[in-house]
């Protein structure tokens, strides 16, 4: 302990400014105000964004600092929910992200099951092949990716961004669910094996109902990640009956309308992320965790 | 949901279901074959097949998506494919033009690799700081603290997707944007909050415009030559200026003096001595360096270090020698070619006295001799090309600030101070080498003296850094006559000269988002906004921290400021690496915020690699070139990462 024994040469006039102390509940209420302001920063964005998507366009190109709209303006959210643009890149969202949800889960679950549950000659091998796969980033292999999914003819479709995800993609969410199956007793699936029960069987009605927290993870982690999702759909998705949300989002700033429409754009963008902030607030608890498990961003 | 491209998609998605139980289900026969031909019983067979079935998706998914895809590009990255047209084999073409940054595209990539640099050196010290700091507020048990935790992650959340980052592109509008707004309430409250708000804008401009001049190199950027070599001066001058002197500060000079002089000598080696009309003082100037290295190391009494300089020298002189003669058509009186071949022979001859016999009191002499003859040599060569016409004033007029002074929009003087179009920075490297010279020097005899002389280089190498850093901000204040006076149109400030019209230096506001300077500072802003996830990250390790270690420091009286210091960040140094990394790492495959918050005038500022990849491969379709830069950037990423694993070993605290 180098570091505590470096510390006993501390001179004593150096110790906690006496002051500090006899703040007592004045202290707590300074703690309590940093901690409102930093939550005023990270929240400002958003409230922003909500209270424009109530105001008119004049107002929302105004200098003004009001959040809260002279008038609301529910309007703005009306129009949009008409627009078929919308409705059809919304449910193109739904959509995507439905599909990858359901096919990487099962996967995921299927894979993190051979390597946790099953014991077999190469699983230390597999094992350790995918951990490596975890250093390599995603730009090496989206080139040669394109190419493929274009050769496959796949470049005007959903194909693309859906069906790699049933391939169990994403080694971090395997290694999450498979350390969470490892803290199961053997004692379970081999009772079931005993009874006759195949490792199909063990895996489907034995563990997957022992799974619910970490399946539960790693299903936040796959739906606020492909929700968000913007480099592939924007690579792949170019047609306009393929938008998905992100790309509707983003390509509204981009027309030429002046002044810029903002009250419409912070209206797609309050229902855009309206989703991914309930998942977030029911479910954070999850989030916590996983993160301090694998430290990945999600 | 009745759409045709969904239903199609659901198809396809069955047959790919079809196909992964295929294919894990011949994957699980092949491995029940081997482990069959290695001899094992029935039951290993029958665990292998399943285990093999149920990773299935998995290994089937590696050979199509990640082994396949990796070999695939490899191939690519030497060839010029472009989707579409035939492929050709180019061997390191790509990777030439990436790495040297030519041409347009080789030249935006070497830009998003400044630019990253830029967020190692600025933006993910600021983000760990902020993530830090949220961490260390949210390590203590009190009432709301699961609240505020959530709150302080949202925006990690948030910052994923293309919405919030629109808002903050509106929130950042120059003129009655929220966030300038309000900034302008907090500054107009007090007087002197609007002093501190002043000067942050001054000085964050002043960095950004500094740093874009180093970035790019091509524009009519001159005064930001001068900084670099003046700061590496302060950099390696300063230790030996102050404190006391001693026998170790001796070889440190002797060390500066070698290994700069190595550089710069490559360096003019490179332009091609011989080969293009340098001035022959250079060579001149070589021979003084080598012969002033043998006395100093004949002083130091090091005979092994004598005779490698004395090789190098002579190499690199007969290398000149015929690069020089081949230059001449191996005439040796043709055109300029026999002043060339003096100057050298001349350099070489004090080089050839140590061979023979033992170095002695003479030997020193000699050598001291030909300093001086080679000294007098240059000195009347320099005279009449670099003193006359007033130089040597204008040098005192630059280092006083009074060119600055009187005449605020022309640099001229700087043209005239330092000559040389490419090569002037050599001067400053040169000077350092000649002040670490005479401190050697003066060692023994003349401590006094080597003290003064010592404090006025490094006041001499200070006044140089202040007032190039001073010029660069006059220049991008007045960039529009500056660039017209050296021909060269100037993108980087142009969008910012319109807003400094708008907004003069006293009442000046951010420009976020709108020019090259503000761009980067309002992404740093952003990812500090976002910086949860590593605040997740240090409060997990804030919380491994064991509290004896605490009591015991509370025990010995230490302060909070001495306990962060001695023992969180010893404690979490682990943590700190891991984020430092991943910031890195995250800032290479910026994608999101260059897209929604770049706009055209700012996109070179703002260019990642990751957009690089994505402008080049699937917007121009160059395969060829974009799978070389996804090949650059792996390597990097993979060494950061590699790093990572090793540095978290010895990061740790000896427990």
């Amino acid at each position: 302990m180098a570091n505590v024994l470096t510390l006993k040469t501390v001179k004593l006039d150096q110790v906690t400014p006496r002051w500090w102390h006899r703040l007592g509940g004045i202290r707590t209420a300074i703690f309590y105000v940093v901690m409102v302001a930093i939550s005023a920063f990270s929240l400002f964005p958003l409230v922003w964004m909500a209270g424009t998507s109530l105001k008119t366009a004049e107002e929302a190109n105004r200098s003004q600092l009001n959040i809260i709209p002279e008038e609301a303006q529910w309007d703005n959210y009306t129009h949009l929910i008409e627009d078929s643009n919308f409705q059809r890149a919304y449910l193109n969202s739904v959509f995507v992200t439905t599909m990858v949800l359901i096919g990487t889960t099962v996967s995921v679950s299927l894979v993190a099951f051979a390597f946790s549950r099953l014991e077999w000659k190469g699983r230390n091998v597999v094992f350790a092949l995918m951990l490596g796969t975890l250093m390599i980033p995603d730009q090496m292999t989206m080139v040669p990716q394109y190419v493929l999914f274009f050769k496959l003819g796949w470049l005007r479709s959903f194909n693309p961004i859906t069906l790699p995800g049933f391939f169990a993609g994403g080694a971090a969410l395997i290694f999450l669910l498979r350390q969470f199956m490892m803290t199961i007793p053997k004692e379970i699936d081999e009772a079931a094996m005993m009874d006759g029960a195949n490792p199909i069987q063990t895996w489907w009605y034995i563990i997957m109902p022992l799974c619910r927290p970490a399946i539960a993870t790693i299903s936040i982690f796959l739906f606020v990640g492909n929700w968000n999702s913007l480099f592939r759909p924007i690579v792949y998705l170019k047609q306009a009956e393929l938008t998905t949300m992100p790309i509707y989002v983003s390509l509204l700033n981009n027309n030429q309308e002046s002044p810029i429409p903002w009250q419409n754009i912070m209206a797609a963008s309050v229902l855009f992320v309206l989703p991914v902030l309930v998942t977030f607030i029911l479910s954070q608890r999850f989030f916590v965790e996983g993160i301090t498990l694998t430290g990945s961003k999600g | 949901m009745a759409n045709q491209y969904r239903l199609e998609n659901i198809f396809w998605a069955l047959g790919t279901v079809a196909f992964i139980a295929i294919t894990s289900y011949l994957i699980g026969l092949v491995a029940k074959f081997l482990v069959k031909l290695r001899g094992f019983s029935e039951t290993e067979q029958r665990k292998a097949f399943w285990g093999a079935l149920f990773a299935g998706p998995w290994i089937s998914g590696f050979f199509i998506f990640v082994a396949g895809p990796t070999l695939v590009s490899l191939y690519y990255s030497f060839t010029d494919y472009k989707l579409g047209k035939p492929i050709e084999w180019i061997g390191l073409e790509n990777y030439r033009v990436l790495l040297k940054g030519e041409g347009t595209y080789g030249g935006r990539f070497k830009g998003a690799m400044f630019n990253s640099f830029y967020y190692a050196a600025i933006g993910v010290p600021l983000q760990i700081v902020t993530s830090l700091g949220m961490a260390m507020l949210l390590n203590r048990e009190v009432k709301g603290i699961r609240l505020f935790r959530t709150i302080f992650y949202l925006p990690v959340i948030l910052a994923g997707g293309p919405a919030v980052l629109l808002a903050w592109r509106y929130m950042f509008a120059t003129n009655g944007g929220f966030v300038n707004v309000s900034l302008q309430r907090f500054a107009d409250s007090f007087f002197l909050f609007d002093y501190i708000y002043r000067s942050v804008v001054y000085v964050v401009e002043s960095l950004n415009g500094f740093y874009i001049g180093m970035a790019v190199r091509d524009d009519p950027i001159g005064p930001l030559k001068y900084t670099f070599p003046a700061l590496l001066g302060l950099f390696l001058i300063g230790p030996l200026a102050f404190g006391e002197w001693e026998e170790s500060k001796r070889n440190r000079a002797l060390r500066i003096i070698e290994i700069l002089g190595a550089i710069l000598v490559g360096v003019l080696f490179s332009k091609g001595l011989a080969a293009n009309p340098i001035n022959p003082v250079w060579t001149y100037a070589f021979g003084l360096m080598a012969v002033g290295i043998m006395i100093l190391n004949a002083r130091a009494e090091k005979w092994s270090a004598i005779r490698t300089t004395q090789i190098i020298a002579l190499v690199f002189i007969a290398a000149s020698l015929v690069m020089t003669l081949k230059a001449a058509d191996f005439n040796p009186t043709k055109g300029d070619a026999p002043k060339y071949l003096i100057a050298l022979i001349v350099a070489a001859l004090p080089l050839m006295v140590p061979f023979f016999g033992t170095w002695t009191a003479f030997t020193t002499k000699l050598m001291l001799a030909a300093v001086g003859i080679l000294g007098v040599i240059i000195f009347v060569l320099l005279i009449p090309g670099q003193l006359d016409g007033g130089r040597l004033e204008l040098i005192f007029r630059y280092l006083t600030f009074q060119s600055a002074i009187e005449q605020p929009n022309n640099m001229d003087y700087l043209e005239e101070v330092f000559p040389f179009e490419t090569i002037s920075t050599m001067w400053f490297y040169g000077s350092i080498i000649l002040v670490a010279a005479i401190a050697a020097l003066l060692h023994e005899r003349y401590p006094k003296q080597r003290k003064v002389f010592l404090y006025a280089a490094f006041i001499f190498f200070a006044l140089i850094a202040l007032n190039s850093f001073l010029d660069t901000r006059r220049y991008f204040q007045d960039f529009a006559n500056i660039a017209e006076a050296n021909g060269k149109p100037n993108y980087h400030f142009a969008r910012f000269h319109e807003f400094a019209d708008e907004y003069p230096e006293n009442r000046r506001v951010p420009f976020w988002l709108t020019n090259d300077i503000w761009s980067k500072p309002s992404l740093v802003l952003i990812t500090m906004w976002s910086s949860g996830a590593g605040m997740l990250i240090f409060l997990a390790a804030l919380k491994g921290v064991p509290r004896s270690l605490y009591e015991a420091a509370e025990v010995d009286g230490a302060s909070g400021v001495q306990k962060f210091f001695k023992i969180t960040l010893p404690m979490i140094s682990p943590a700190l690496f891991y984020n430092i990394v991943i910031g890195v790492i995250a800032s290479l495959q910026t994608f999101e915020m260059v897209f929604i918050i770049g706009t055209t005038e700012t996109e070179s500022s703002l260019m990642s690699a990751a957009f690089f990849l994505y402008q080049r491969t699937f917007q121009q379709l160059e395969i060829g070139q974009g799978s070389a830069a996804s090949w650059i950037l792996v390597v990097i990423i993979v060494g950061l990462t590699a790093m990572q694993f090793r540095f978290s070993k010895w990061v740790h605290y000896e427990a």
